[in-house]
Parts: structure tokens; C-alpha cells; sequence
């Protein structure tokens, strides 16, 4: 049966754990060789700051620090789309950045210079998909 | 000798339009001929399990195509020099299926296809019934939207790596993991432009909305979609086969845009009873097909009636 129940707390600690299973994968040393952005992860109202160099996320911040100096890409959603896409077994229309955005649906939004997050779409799906539990 | 697949391949010169297009195909089995489209972009591998399926290929002959531009069938001669970007048409892909059909010397197929290639059965209800036994039109409706976009074909993004990740979530978590990034490999294969080039018949030029009506219904429309397609979703197929004279819809659980490649086993399961009637539907008018076939089904128990053909 497909978890729907449990809402996972979608807060700093939670960004901070994900930021380090990510740090510890072995394929995304390969394939996010060259992912090198800052990104944002909004929640609701909140955003988390990413800074990815070389595949690695090098810091998360809950708010915008002037050592970033801005940020390429931003996906945002509600809470309610963030806890269907992090399920152990994800929802139809839920499963991927890319489904959730898609016109079709619109459960997420991707915004600011869309090119970089395309570019980087192979090791971002990867890194995101750390967020389910494993 | 090592482990080899029943699968043959060939090289058919088709003409079309004052051109021969040198198309690869692969086929296996024999029985009524059962032509399978693949989905944009990709090619004739996503049919490799159904072409190794005895219980398929025992009444079916069974043949998988790569369009031109795609899989092993070259680009047309001068393609380097077209002063217009790959743009796929309804009428090309219609009109090419029909020249491969006879190029073959196929008489009356079945066509199935998925996603770019169901939605192609539309118009082949429309167009072409008298010349097809029926229709299998997996991941289907008549208009899909939202995909011919440019980060699919651009100098700056690697186009084999976009486009395979852009499709994955198309298929469902449930999917074997091995054979979800087996069709991540086909489209990370697929040429420049093509899978953004096939996407524009797929959600531009394709626009049925209005044309579903005037599809007669003498040819049986059986449309399949998986619940994890997020393109084509079940509430659409099921809004179009309800502007569709007899259309079925078969509702494919734990599944997604890649039945036939992403989950086989899965798939099986509910193609194999649309299979088996459509056997049943053809026998008569096919006394060559499986002599062997055609006596087991006669000890088999008599369908209900409440089936359209």
C-alpha cells in the first residue's frame, strides 16, 4: 500500500539530511561530473538555497547568503506536491520534477534560466531522487 | 552455441512520395500480421520482448519497423541540407506506415503502437479501415499537448541525456529498474532532432479532437493506457474513446508510457486477452493462420457476448 498518510517535515533538517545521502552517492560523482549551479528548492513559501559544484552540494542555506551570489534555477511547489514526490512509491503525476511541471499538470514551476536546469536535468533527477527514502 | 533471440532483421526498400526509404525491421512468429510502431524518437527495440513471445508470436507475425531517421533506417539521401527543421506530419507517418504495410505485401494488420504511435491509430481508423483488421493504440488520445519544446534539440544541452531523462518519469516506479533504464538507453540513442522533430506531430500536429467522431467504428480500437502516464493520461484516452464509435479502453495499472519495454510481464497481462480476441475475430477470414491455434481455440469456451467484436 503506497504511504500517503505520513507527511515528512519538509524543513531545514530535512534539506541538510538529503544534502548529505547525496554527498555520500557514488554515481552522481560520475554523471554530475560537471553540475555546477546554484539552485533553489521552494517550499510553499520557503526557499532552500543549493550550491552544487561538481555534483557535490557544497552548502544548503534556508536563506540567501551573499557568498552565493544568486542562483540559476528555482523549482517550486507546495508542501502537498514535495511530500507526494518524496513517497517511497511516488503517486501518478508525482514521480518526477518534469511530470510534476509539465503543463499538463502544474504542480511545480520551474523558474529563472530554465537552460541550466535542462542541461543538468540527467544528474538533478538523479540527485532529487535521494529525497525518497532508500 | 550461446543463448540466441528468435528475432530476425531486414532492410526493406520502401517507396514513397518518388523516394525508397531503406527501413530496417525486425519480425518474428507468423499468423496475422501485427506491425509495431515504436514511440518518438526511439526505435523497433522497445518490441524485443513481444517479438520473443511464444504465446504472441505462435498466431502472430510479428514486426517491429524503425521509422526513417531513427533506429537503423537511414535519413532520407540529403537531409544535411534541409532548410527546415525535422518536423514529423500526420500524413507522413500515416502514409509511411501504409507504404511499409505494402511494401511488406501485409495483408490487412493489425497496427499497434504507443504513445506517438498510438496516436497515429486515429487517423488510421479514419483513413485507412478498410485496409486493417484492427487497432491496438497504447498510451492514445487525441490531443496531447506541451511537448514540442526546445531544450530537446539544442546546441547547448546534451540531446541524448535530456531527452532519455525527460522521459523516465514517464514510466512507472513499479518497473523493473533494468528495463526502465534500458529504454532510458533507446532514446539517449535516437539522432539529433529527432525526438523533439517527432514531437511535433505528437502534440502539435496531431489534433483529433474534433476528427474522433468521424471515425466509423468498423475497425475494432482497443486503446491502453498506464496510470503513471503523465503525457497521455487515463482520463485523456478515456475522453477520447468516448468520441469513438466501439472504442475499448483497457486501464493498465502500475505501468506507464513504455508498456511493451518498461514493464513486459506487466503488459502482458492485459495485451494478452485483446490478443486472443482479436484471434478469434480474425480466424475466419485467415484459414493459413495457425493451423494448431485454431484447434486449441476451438475447445475453448465460447467469449461473452457483451464483447463488440
Amino acid at each position: 500500500m503506497t504511504r500517503y498518510s505520513t507527511l515528512t517535515e519538509l524543513d531545514t533538517d530535512w534539506i541538510v539530511s538529503w544534502a548529505k545521502k547525496v554527498n555520500e552517492d557514488k554515481v552522481l560523482r560520475v554523471i554530475g561530473k560537471f553540475f555546477t549551479a546554484n539552485f533553489v528548492i521552494g517550499v510553499d513559501d520557503k526557499d532552500f538555497y543549493i550550491k552544487v559544484r561538481n555534483g557535490k552540494i557544497e552548502m544548503v542555506a534556508d536563506e540567501l547568503n551573499a557568498n552565493m551570489m544568486g542562483w540559476q534555477f528555482a523549482l517550486r511547489a507546495p508542501a502537498s506536491s514535495w511530500n507526494k514526490f518524496v513517497e517511497p512509491v511516488p503517486p501518478p503525476m508525482y514521480n518526477d520534477i518534469w511530470a510534476m511541471a509539465h503543463p499538463l499538470h502544474g504542480k511545480l514551476k520551474i523558474e529563472g534560466d530554465t537552460k541550466v536546469f535542462w542541461q543538468n536535468l540527467r544528474a538533478l533527477t538523479w540527485m532529487l531522487a535521494k529525497m525518497r527514502p532508500s | 552455441m550461446a543463448k540466441t533471440d528468435p528475432i530476425i532483421g531486414r532492410y526493406v526498400y520502401v517507396p514513397y512520395a518518388g523516394k525508397e526509404y531503406r527501413t530496417y525491421y525486425e519480425e518474428n512468429g507468423q499468423g496475422i500480421p501485427l506491425v509495431c510502431l515504436h514511440t518518438a524518437g526511439t526505435d523497433g527495440r522497445e518490441y524485443r520482448h513481444q517479438l520473443c513471445d511464444t504465446d504472441i508470436t505462435k498466431n502472430f507475425r510479428v514486426i517491429a519497423f524503425d521509422l526513417p531517421r531513427h533506429g537503423k533506417s537511414i535519413p532520407p539521401q540529403n537531409f544535411y541540407k534541409e532548410e527546415e527543421e525535422y518536423a514529423l506530419t500526420s500524413k507522413f507517418y500515416s502514409e509511411f506506415i501504409m507504404a511499409f504495410c505494402e511494401a511488406l505485401d501485409l495483408k490487412k494488420p493489425v497496427i499497434m503502437g504507443s504513445s506517438m504511435g498510438g496516436n497515429i491509430c486515429l487517423p488510421l481508423a479514419l483513413n485507412y479501415e478498410n485496409d486493417l483488421t484492427a487497432l491496438i493504440a497504447i498510451e492514445a488520445c487525441d490531443h496531447s499537448p506541451g511537448w514540442w519544446i526546445d531544450p530537446l534539440h539544442h546546441p547547448h544541452i546534451h540531446g541524448g541525456e535530456v531527452c532519455a531523462t525527460a522521459v523516465f518519469g514517464l514510466m512507472a516506479p513499479q518497473s523493473p529498474e533494468e528495463y526502465r533504464w534500458e529504454t532510458w538507453w533507446y532514446y539517449a540513442q535516437g539522432g539529433p532532432g529527432i525526438f523533439k522533430g517527432d514531437l511535433h506531430f505528437y502534440s502539435v500536429d496531431h489534433d483529433f479532437r474534433d476528427l474522433c467522431r468521424k471515425i466509423s467504428g468498423r475497425v475494432p480500437i482497443v486503446m491502453m493506457t498506464g496510470v503513471y502516464d503523465f503525457a497521455c493520461t487515463p482520463e485523456m484516452t478515456q475522453q477520447t474513446a468516448d468520441k469513438i464509435r466501439n472504442a475499448e479502453v483497457v486501464i493498465m495499472k502500475g505501468i506507464g508510457h513504455f508498456p511493451m519495454c518498461e514493464n513486459p510481464e506487466v503488459f502482458k497481462k492485459y495485451l494478452m486477452p485483446v490478443l486472443d480476441r482479436l484471434v478469434e475475430y480474425d480466424r475466419d477470414r485467415r484459414p493459413a493462420a495457425s493451423v494448431e491455434y485454431r484447434q486449441s481455440r476451438e475447445e475453448a469456451p465460447t467469449r461473452g457476448a457483451s464483447k463488440r467484436w
